[in-house]
């Protein structure tokens, strides 16, 4: 068995409401998965059914191995699990909640005690290990959840936004943690932020309405969709963009998207061949001062916009 | 003998208890099927009661079972039919609305709640026919308004008091016997549905009645109970052996992989020591040892100085005149009155949150996706609730007694403790439903109004009667008789304790079914 994480026709109703839809998945062992989706597409939902805090209404999810949707118990020593809203006792602090966590999984005193040390200065609160959790931030309590996730060293670790309630320098140190963890553990998280999936996913997941639309690994991902996105920049002395190129981009039948910010304008193409013949020709026909032409490949956010649409 | 006869009935009540953990360990069966199988018994006893009751009304049953008027067969045979087809139509209801559950293991849990339903109502009459008997212990019966036919029956049951304690064996060896024939008509009614033919239903009937009959037959014609066990015994066999062969050709063939024992005793260790932490740390001992000490020793002192403070306020001295001088009785009178009352809202109060909090915040998410089973979730905070209220009554009745024996005299240590022992029952079946409640609410909001709720109730039903002294209520005015210190023995009322007992099994069981079932 090479796989770290296996759902088979996975559904979860509630009521009328088909927040999960026969979810077949392969995480393979030692990947950083990432699972991507809008709010509300099922990805909290997937997590606690492969976690067990939820019970499915079909199907059937195996984690290491071992099923975790038929209330095997024994299956929680294999992962670590953060929720979304990582929620703990006010009244410990994180080395008391850590020692409860190690007590559960049955560490030995001594490794729990040295286990402990670890996690708290991997996740940057060795200092903040003697205050009450009920005063932390946010960020704090993300960071002691990824501590608790990590502590008995799972071969599969379950991250649900792992990195959404995080500054940009904590959000990149818990990246590069995660990221040193590959081929050591298999991590399955969920994320809005796409720049981070980009960033350290190795395979990605879209998941739509409960739908799965697609699983691929990133590079093959983004070189599927490789140059279809022609990047075109202005010159500031030609003034703001005209809001009648842009529209008249969007009005070309092999034109996907255009999205504009202060630097440029990102257009995604259906056509490539007919795209690289009339873009330009277009654009200098309108008068516009351009500084920069490139075809470059998407942003993985373009991708899962384009694919989720 | 009453160690003895303890020990069967808390083994009456622990033994179904006992086999749904061993079944469960081997099956994913849920808490839930055991409680629908108790549920069936209730149910069918609803049914059956009043079905005996208007039978005997019409005549065709006699009001004695053994009444010389009535041929001995057809009372057992009509005696039979009532009980199987009662019993046995629960148990094909309980079958049909849970189209989820058609393993035979989930069949045989359906058959152990309700033969531990029906344990648990032994039990608790066993234990009040013991209180009654023991309080004729040494009365004159023939002064008793009794037909010498009574007088004979009660001579030969209070020789129970005579014999060896081993014979407080024989009913419980009779709710084994019970208990496996509930499993094997639990497992004739499962194929009458797995195999779609009535005649498995019909068999189970057949089969409840013929031992029901033949139970009240040996029971009308010979006093010696080896006869009446070895006929049950006799009856049983041909089930068992048949329940076996269905057991090794039906049961899921791989078992269901479970964390060892000793993994699962360390979780809830380990959970037991964070709630008491937790206790501790949320002030909430403080709150109930302040609360215990302080009406400990409030109770005696204001029974003491109620005269003395009346005489002190003007215009109020001839109501001092009107009380009689305090003594002990008024002090305890005191403590019963106060610490049940404080102890009851407490109860309620800190209850209320242990679960649905815990589920309102998102913290019992993130613990019970680690090896933490959910039966050692819920068994810690009734363990460290438990804790903490036998804390209190600990330090209130040491101040009590200290403040009691200062102010007004000896008074017997041994009595006290028993009194407190009464109330700390009492206060753990509130404790117990608060538990209960704090599942089912959905908020903690809901949480406190459905325990206090379930808390009234059986505050309520406690004026039933027949019913009443048996309910929590019986405990308290068994407690309040102990305390009014009298010349006259006190009756006990075992029966009471018994079914505080059965009751508290009930919601901690209850509780595990329910939350088992819910999503996190």
């Amino acid at each position: 068995m090479n796989e770290a994480l296996r759902c088979e026709g996975l559904t979860k109703r509630y009521g009328e409401v088909l927040a999960l839809d026969h979810l077949d998945l392969e995480v393979p062992a030692g990947s950083i998965f990432g699972f991507l989706g809008r709010n509300g597409a099922g990805k909290t939902t997937t997590m606690r059914l492969l976690v067990g805090l939820a019970h499915p209404t079909a199907g059937r999810a195996w984690v290491a191995g071992i099923e975790t949707t038929d209330g095997d118990s024994t299956a929680r020593d294999k992962f670590g699990y953060l929720p979304e809203a990582p929620a703990f006792y006010g009244w410990m602090t994180p080395r008391e909640y850590l020692d409860y966590v190690g007590r559960l999984f049955g560490l030995p005193d001594a490794e729990r005690r040295r286990r402990i040390e670890e996690v708290l200065t991997l996740v940057d609160l060795k200092e903040a290990a003697r205050r009450r959790i009920g005063g932390f931030s946010g960020g704090m309590r993300q960071r002691l959840g990824i501590a608790q996730a990590l502590l008995h060293r799972p071969p599969v670790l379950l991250l649900d936004e792992p990195t959404s309630a995080l500054d940009p320098a904590g959000r990149h140190e818990i990246l590069e943690l995660l990221a040193g963890l590959r081929g050591e553990v298999t991590v399955f998280f969920s994320s809005h932020i796409l720049a981070d999936v980009e960033r350290i996913c190795d395979t990605v997941a879209i998941i739509h309405q409960g739908r799965l639309l697609l699983v691929e690994a990133r590079e093959a991902l983004l070189q599927r969709y490789a140059l279809n996105t022609a990047l075109l920049e202005f010159d500031p002395a030609g003034g703001p963009i005209p809001e009648k190129l842009l529209e008249g981009l969007r009005a070309f039948p092999w034109v996907e998207g255009v999205t504009a910010d202060l630097q440029g304008v990102r257009v995604v193409v259906r056509d490539v061949d007919t795209a690289k013949r009339a873009l330009l020709p277009y654009v200098v026909g309108q008068g516009a001062l351009l500084s920069r032409y490139e075809w470059v490949r998407p942003t993985l956010e373009e991708i899962f916009l384009q694919v989720s649409a | 003998m009453i160690l003895a006869y303890t020990l069967a009935i808390l083994l009456m009540f622990g033994l179904p208890v006992m086999a749904a953990v061993v079944l469960r360990r081997r099956a994913a069966a849920p808490w839930f099927l055991f409680l629908v199988g108790a549920a069936t018994f209730a149910g069918s006893q609803a049914v059956h009661l009043p079905l005996n009751a208007g039978l005997t009304r019409l005549g065709w049953l006699p009001r004695e079972t053994f009444d010389p008027a009535f041929p001995l067969w057809r009372t057992a045979l009509l005696l039979g039919v009532t009980a199987a087809l009662c019993e046995e139509s629960a148990r094909a209801l309980g079958y049909a609305l849970l189209r989820r559950w058609r393993s035979l293991e989930h069949g045989l849990l359906l058959g152990l709640g309700h033969g531990g339903c029906e344990a648990l109502l032994t039990g608790v009459l066993t234990a009040a026919t013991l209180s009654s008997l023991a309080a004729l212990r040494g009365v004159d019966l023939q002064a008793l308004a009794l037909s010498p036919a009574q007088l004979v029956a009660l001579s030969a049951q209070l020789q129970v008091f005579e014999q060896s304690p081993l014979a407080a064996a024989l009913p419980l060896l009779e709710r084994i016997l019970a208990l496996a024939l509930h499993l094997v008509f639990s497992a004739l009614v499962w194929r009458a549905f797995v195999d779609r033919k009535v005649v498995f239903y019909l068999a189970a009937a057949a089969y409840h009645m013929a031992a029901n009959a033949l139970l009240v037959m040996m029971a009308g014609y010979t006093d010696s109970l080896a006869w009446t066990y070895g006929a049950l015994v006799a009856g049983l066999l041909p089930g068992l052996f048949w329940l076996v062969r269905l057991w090794r050709r039906e049961r899921s063939p791989v078992a269901r992989p479970v964390a060892p024992w000793k993994v699962e005793a360390a979780a809830f260790l380990a959970a037991t020591r964070k709630e008491l932490l937790q206790q501790w740390r949320t002030r909430r001992v403080l709150i109930v040892l302040a609360v215990f000490v302080l009406f400990g020793l409030f109770s005696p002192l204001l029974a003491y100085f109620t005269p003395q403070l009346l005489r002190s306020i003007a215009g109020a001295e001839m109501f001092a005149e009107l009380i009689p001088t305090p003594t002990a009785v008024d002090a305890i009178g005191q403590y019963l009155k106060n610490l049940s009352q404080f102890g009851f809202i407490l109860a309620i109060l800190l209850g209320m949150g242990a679960v649905a909090g815990e589920r309102e915040r998102g913290t019992a998410a993130l613990v019970l996706s680690k090896p933490l089973p959910r039966w050692a979730f819920i068994l810690s905070k009734f363990t460290a609730q438990t804790v903490v209220y036998a804390g209190g009554f600990l330090v209130a009745s040491l101040g009590a007694y200290f403040y009691t024996v200062v102010l007004f005299g000896a008074l017997d240590f041994g009595l006290f403790m028993a009194i407190n022992a009464l109330l700390f029952l009492w206060l753990m079946v509130f404790v117990a439903v608060a538990l209960l409640g704090s599942v089912l609410g959905m908020s903690t909001g809901a949480a406190a109004g459905i325990g206090f709720g379930g808390a009234a109730a059986l505050l309520l039903a406690g004026s039933l009667p027949r019913v009443g002294p048996l309910l929590p209520g019986g405990l308290f005015s068994w407690a309040g008789q102990l305390g009014a210190l009298g010349e006259t023995p006190v009756p006990s009322n075992a029966g009471a304790v018994a079914a505080a007992v059965a009751l508290i099994l009930l919601c901690v069981l209850g509780s595990l079914a329910a939350f088992e079932q819910q999503e996190l």
